[in-house]
């Protein structure tokens, strides 16, 4: 930009051009931090501090890398392949890359919305997320270092993290990083991108479309595969940006036609379709496409992008579903209909001509759906739920079966489907089919295995098709952000541990159990008043689960965010709210500057914010980028078994003294802490250690006595519930006599003597000596050099 | 005397997809698992959440305690283990933590390193995870006792899906060999 400087005349100006380009008038809102716009290497310093004591742990699922033409490479034990690289710094790569991919899905859903949102409502459409919430866009402002105040703004905070996505993959190019930590750190860098771009494209629909702004007590909507009034015309959308599929509602609205058709969703699009209006309703997660689509139950099928089958136009035209695909991330080989009239694609879809068409274009795709639905509708009203047309073709697929096991060796669950077949030939009972139908994913990969060509995913879901019928209850609608008011409520109980955590349920539906298992360990935390906050596939699958009066817990529970209260923030986009409610913590309750201050604000959330998150069954791209982005900003992950194959998790060693330190401003001393939390990434095997590691890693160095005391007492009555025994370490987390649970003091005082050698006043039932560190109330942990020398002068 | 035939009985994986490159486990029969542990300097036995539905898992966990093997419960398998009186030494931690402290040369039970870790009761695919990352960054020696083969393992049991009952007597009989 030229700069008009005193004594220059315009007429001196010869040969120079003058290009105006944006003006830069960036409200003084708050004293910028350290870390504006950081690159990829600013926040080197925070995250080589967090892989110091949370140190990368790699599985790796194939010895070899095949990545470049001077491969494979045989990397086992270790080895190093012919660009140098070694296992552990390939593994590290591959997760860079997963996280890469996760990011860039988020972030181009966001780039989609906000360009079609701008020419549709222009730039200067406000933020407003409604009275109670002030300090919107709480990543972005501590990201970034912006504080959008349109539409337009957030361009700005989706080009930051386009170039820093573009950044970190070129990291991940043969001959770049070779350190596993440097990786780790691209990782993180990527995934808190990926956080800003979730939280871009949720604004921007929630401000566009007026979705829900921060209330707690939205609509119940239908869930589950049995939701569906089979006498209307079906119309299912599927995947992650609702905005090719809303202008379904409103053209069957403005025809006030919206009560003929049923509007139904999988996936995230049909959290966001009940957001926009809740009568549209929820037929579940990813794992419920195969279930919708062969049960014959849409009419037609709109597809847009992320976490959709990527054998949808096979499926569909299996079943005589139209498609229409209108995303340019999974045109799907279709034709291209965009200029075609209505009229014309329609014919071409209800004839056959066409099985799918690619459309783009949102207003056209809210024209043509309906009218293809109702056509399809009425050539085949009686498809309807139903697998086998017949039970005498379900006995003579079943007939087929050899018990070769096939099937059972490519099971993602190894599943059973063998002896389910066997007991089905030789009585007639499904049962040991229909169980399987609990746990089954629907990915179809034992059917491309068996030999005999069964539908195996057919028989399932036909054997137990009363139950999955019948698996149907209320999801409550999504809500956007935390209210800045809740935010101040509970900032206190939260940081000083009143409240014992906030649980964070989110992600994808690789359950290694039954999907009732959600439901009961999410109740566990519930009953025990902490918060639990949930969003996209976990959300939905939460809303099928009914207790024995037919109630889910979003009927139990109440929407806000306080303690045992249950919060869902919407679909995955919507997980930046959840990001954003810890960040607010640090800055209402604590006064802690956001504006590109990301480090001083991750240090506080990890040292005081009792927040974990909980992802039970991952399986995208996008669940590893955002946990890797809650890493960063101080909040640990607790995901089920499959998440063992991100390859990559981050583990402490609590038995390393040396490794569990902070400075304490108050003091001015480097102490040594007990390791709370101590683990940032850890895969859990059953629904009883997921409970008991949930409850652990709550415990933050900053509890108060009270705090710690009401932390303990859940802890120890988990483990002696699910464990069967006091934890191991519960003694480490002890700081004083106030720290114990009431009603244990005298019985765990004296395993502390006893035990671990620990010194106590008997008369006055004290600590004399024994802990890691003595509790101080003033006690104000950093571990970042940089925080302690702003808060010590 | 043990033939060649016996201590490598065929194996299949327990996910065609779970693709090797370098090793695989040597597929053995419990004579030869019994031999292994007899022989390792200090050796222990992990157990995993299949326990909690499997009492057959629980009571060979006791049998193992009981013959002075010491064990590590994860996955809430301590419960029913210390309700049949086994002192497990460790029961918080899970598969996925114990491993990175095995992985840690610094990490020592009753004084010393371990080298020989035998895994029982199982998600198959979360074990696989844990036993490539020891293959291939520790010196651990691993032996999978769970009815699945496992390819990460040193050494593993052969896959016993077929016949719940051969791989009971297997185990059985790897008690009393043991």
């Amino acid at each position: 930009m030229f700069e008009l400087r005193k004594g220059i005349f315009l007429d001196e100006l010869r040969n120079i051009s003058v290009r105006i380009g944006e003006i830069v008038e960036e409200e003084e809102w708050e004293e910028a931090g350290p870390t504006p716009k950081p690159g990829i290497i600013d926040l080197r310093e925070w995250d080589h501090k967090l892989l110091e004591r949370y140190e990368p742990f790699y599985a790796p699922v194939q010895d070899f890398c095949n990545l470049c033409t001077m491969g494979p490479c045989d990397l086992s034990f270790n080895k190093k392949g012919a660009c140098g690289i070694d296992l552990r710094a390939a593994k590290a790569r591959l997760v860079t890359i997963a996280c890469c991919i996760g990011a860039s899905a988020h972030t181009a859903h966001a780039r989609h919305l906000v360009d079609h949102l701008i020419e549709e409502f222009g730039e200067d459409l406000r933020i407003d997320l409604g009275g109670d919430v002030n300090v919107e866009a709480p990543v972005i402002r501590t990201v970034v270092g912006i504080k959008p105040k349109t539409l337009g703004d957030l361009k700005k905070a989706l080009e930051w993290a386009e170039k820093e996505i573009v950044k970190v993959l070129h990291s991940t190019h043969i001959g770049n990083e070779e350190s596993i930590i440097d990786y780790e750190s691209k990782a993180m860098h990527v995934s808190m991108a990926d956080h800003v771009g979730m939280e871009v494209a949720d604004i921007a629909q929630i401000v566009a479309f007026g979705f829900p702004k921060a209330k707690p007590d939205t609509d119940l909507v239908p869930t589950g595969f049995g939701i569906v009034d089979v006498k209307k015309p079906v119309i299912v959308v599927v995947g992650h940006n609702v905005m090719y599929s809303r202008p379904i509602i409103d053209y069957l609205e403005k025809e006030g036609r919206l009560d003929e058709f049923e509007i139904a969703g999988l996936c995230c699009t049909a959290h966001d379709m009940t957001r926009y209006n809740s009568k549209a309703k929820i037929f579940g997660p990813i794992s419920y496409q195969l279930r919708v689509i062969r049960a014959g139950l849409p009419d037609v099928l709109v597809s847009d992008e992320q976490c959709i089958r990527a054998d949808l136009v096979d499926a569909c035209s299996k079943m005589g579903i139209p498609l229409i695909a209108t995303s340019d991330a999974a045109v799907r080989g279709l034709l291209n209909v965009s200029d075609w009239e209505v009229k014309d694609i329609v014919e071409a879809l209800v004839s056959g001509k066409l099985k799918g068409v690619f459309l783009p274009i949102p207003e056209k795709v809210g024209v043509v759906a309906p009218l293809v639905a109702k056509a399809i509708f009425e050539k085949s009203k009686d498809k309807k739920y139903k697998f086998f047309p017949s039970d005498e073709e379900l006995k003579a697929e079943i007939s087929k079966c050899t018990q070769c096991m096939s099937c059972v060796f490519t099971c993602p669950h190894n599943l059973r489907i063998d002896q389910g077949m066997a007991l089905a030939q030789k009585t007639g009972d499904l049962s040991k089919l229909a169980v399987l139908e609990e746990h089954c994913l629907a990915c179809g990969k034992c059917e491309q295995v068996c030999p005999k060509g069964i539908r195996i995913v057919n028989v399932i879901m036909r054997s137990n098709f009363e139950k999955l019928y019948n698996k149907t209850g209320k999801t409550r609608v999504g809500r956007g952000p935390i209210q800045d008011t809740e935010i101040r409520k509970v900032g206190q109980p939260i940081v000083f541990g009143q409240i014992p955590g906030v649980i964070a349920a989110v992600g994808c539906i690789n359950f290694p159990d039954e999907m009732k298992s959600i439901v009961e360990i999410l109740e566990e935390f519930l009953r025990r008043r902490y918060i639990v906050v949930t969003s996209g596939c976990h959300a939905m699958d939460i809303g099928m689960i009914k207790d024995e009066e037919g109630k889910t817990l979003y009927e139990k529970y109440p929407g806000n965010f306080d303690a045992g209260c249950i919060v869902n923030v919407g679909s995955c986009v919507s997980n930046a709210h959840i990001a954003g409610a810890a960040i607010k913590i640090a800055n209402i309750f604590a006064m802690r500057p956001l504006r590109g201050n990301y480090a001083e604000i991750a240090d506080y959330i990890l040292n005081r914010v009792g927040a974990v998150g909980f992802s039970w069954g991952p399986y995208s791209h996008k669940a590893a980028s955002i946990a890797t982005g809650f890493n960063r900003l101080g909040v640990p992950v607790v995901v089920g078994p499959h998440g063992m194959k991100y390859r990559r998790a981050y583990i402490g060693k609590p038995w390393k003294r040396e490794k569990w330190w902070v400075y304490d401003i108050k003091s001015g001393q480097k102490v040594f802490i007990e390791p709370a939390p101590d683990s940032l990434l850890v895969a859990v095997e059953t629904k009883e250690e997921a409970i008991v590691q949930l409850a652990r890693l709550c415990i933050r160095p900053n509890d108060t006595a009270m705090g710690r005391q009401i932390k303990l007492t859940h802890y120890i009555e988990l483990s002696k519930k699910y464990y069967g025994d006091l934890p191991d370490d519960w003694h480490l987390y002890v700081r004083s006599e106030a720290d114990l649970p009431l009603r244990m003091r005298e019985e765990l005082l004296r395993i502390l003597e006893e035990q671990h050698g620990w010194k106590i006043d008997w008369d006055k039932k004290k600590i004399l000596e024994g802990p890691i560190r003595g509790y101080d109330a003033g006690f104000n942990p950093t571990i970042v050099e940089k925080v302690f020398a702003k808060y010590r002068r | 005397m043990i033939s060649k035939e016996e201590k490598f009985p065929v194996a299949k994986r327990y996910n065609v997809a779970d693709i090797q490159v370098s090793r695989e486990a040597t597929a053995v029969k419990p004579a030869v698992v019994a031999n292994l542990i007899k022989k390792a300097s200090n050796p222990v036995l992990i157990t995993g959440g299949t326990l909690l539905k499997d009492p057959k898992l629980v009571e060979i966990a006791v049998k193992f305690y009981e013959k002075g093997i010491p064990v590590i419960a994860t996955g809430g398998s301590s419960k029913p283990l210390i309700e049949r009186g086994v002192k497990p030494l460790f029961k918080t931690f899970t598969l996925h933590q114990i491993t990175q402290f095995l992985l840690d040369e610094d990490f020592k039970i009753n004084g010393k390193k371990v080298d020989l870790a035998v895994f029982l009761g199982f998600l198959p695919y979360y074990l696989s995870r844990m036993l490539s990352a020891l293959k291939h960054f520790s010196e651990i020696k691993t032996i999978a006792i769970d009815e699945f083969y496992h390819p990460h393992a040193s050494f593993s049991f052969t896959n016993l899906t077929k016949d719940r009952e051969l791989y009971y007597s297997m185990l059985e009989e790897l008690i009393t060999k043991l």
